[in-house]
């Protein structure tokens, strides 16, 4: 007589009709007196078809509806916008990281640039910021000198 | 014919040959000699593709793609391990790969069952285990709802599950031959365990449900 444990241990080779005549008897008799085994064979036969099968899968029917390549064609309506590809999202926020980057930059350029300018002015190394930010109120080298 | 008239004489062990030698050849420049390895380990790259993949077609370029990428490595291979091993790691790669890039979410298993489909939803329900097995030979229904039941696993979970269950790989191999722990193995089996029995149960439920 088999116990749960081995009867569990056994439903690939039973799916595979690898099992010898008395031990699939006996099986199949312990799942007929034990439901918690029968639940747990029919759950395992959902995935059995793939996971445990020694031979090729069957071929589709004709007219049988096709396998969709793309999974979108299988969603439910409620999850079919398609705006929520993994793939997509992925680029959506990265191209959100890159112009809140890009913005911050630009931020932190505007403000400490001038100074910078100017710095660069006094020591002589750079043209009066004049012409880069364009305002009559940034103090030319003259300016500075006098 | 020679050699088929000796190949038949002497059995057909004589006129298969190893592996290594054929990859000697290739290495040496006949690169037709690759043709005769690829013919040699077709059946079984796709077999393990359609393990991973429910549309033959994906699963045939997945395959051939393991051979491209088999022959562009084959210099960097090792003679310590058969090729075949070799071989199952690529085209396993090459699906991990391919899972994680098409990865769908649990929400969509139970979407839309075809009649066919509910049909054998119910026949696990209702019938005996040996009719179960006999109908499941026959049923291409049957073969498509273990796929969709597979693909709302996470993709490390159903490539153990696979190496473990339907290629009979040992927990040390499966980690050989993904590169990762023996510790992260036996947590992904365990848990594509559990998952796979919770998501079967809510097919399995569903299916009630919709035949009442």
């Amino acid at each position: 007589m088999m116990n749960c444990f081995e009867v569990r241990q056994e439903f690939a080779a039973f799916w595979r009709r690898e099992l010898a005549p008395e031990q699939r008897s006996a099986l199949v008799a312990h799942l007929k007196g034990c439901a918690k085994c029968d639940h747990a064979f029919r759950t395992f036969a959902m995935s059995a078809p793939v996971l445990h099968s020694a031979a090729e899968p069957p071929q589709r029917a004709a007219a049988e509806r096709p396998v969709a390549k793309d999974s979108r064609a299988r969603r439910p309506a409620t999850v079919a916008r398609g705006d929520y590809e993994p793939r997509r999202r992925g680029y959506a926020m990265s191209a959100a990281a890159m112009i809140l980057v890009a913005a911050s930059l630009a931020a932190y350029f505007s403000v400490t640039a001038p100074v910078g300018s100017l710095t660069d002015e006094l020591s002589g190394t750079q043209e009066p910021a004049v012409q880069l930010f364009g305002s009559d109120l940034t103090p030319t080298s003259e300016d500075l000198a006098s | 014919m020679l050699g088929l008239a000796a190949s038949r004489k002497t059995g057909w062990k004589l006129a298969v040959r190893p592996d290594e030698e054929l990859i000697t050849e290739i290495l040496n420049g006949q690169t037709a000699a690759f043709s005769e390895l690829a013919t040699r380990h077709r059946p079984r790259v796709e077999r393990l593709c359609q393990r991973f993949f429910s549309d033959p077609e994906v699963a045939r370029d997945l395959a051939q793609e393991c051979f491209i990428r088999a022959y562009t490595a084959l210099p960097s291979y090792r003679r310590e391990m058969p090729f075949g091993g070799w071989l199952r790691a690529i085209v396993t790669n090459l699906c991990y790969d391919e899972l994680r890039r098409r990865r769908r979410r649990p929400e969509e298993l139970i979407a839309d069952f075809s009649a066919p489909e509910m049909q054998w939803i119910g026949l696990v329900n209702e019938a005996t285990p040996e009719d179960i097995v006999g109908a499941a030979e026959e049923r291409r229904e049957a073969h498509d709802l273990a796929h969709r039941l597979l693909e709302t696993l996470r993709p490390e979970d159903r490539t153990v599950l696979t190496l473990k269950d339907s290629e009979g790989l040992s927990v040390s191999e499966v980690a050989e031959t993904m590169g990762w722990s023996v510790a992260k193995v036996k947590i992904r089996a365990f848990r594509a365990r559990q998952a796979l029995r919770k998501q079967a149960e809510r097919m399995t439920a569903s299916g009630r449900g919709r035949s009442q």
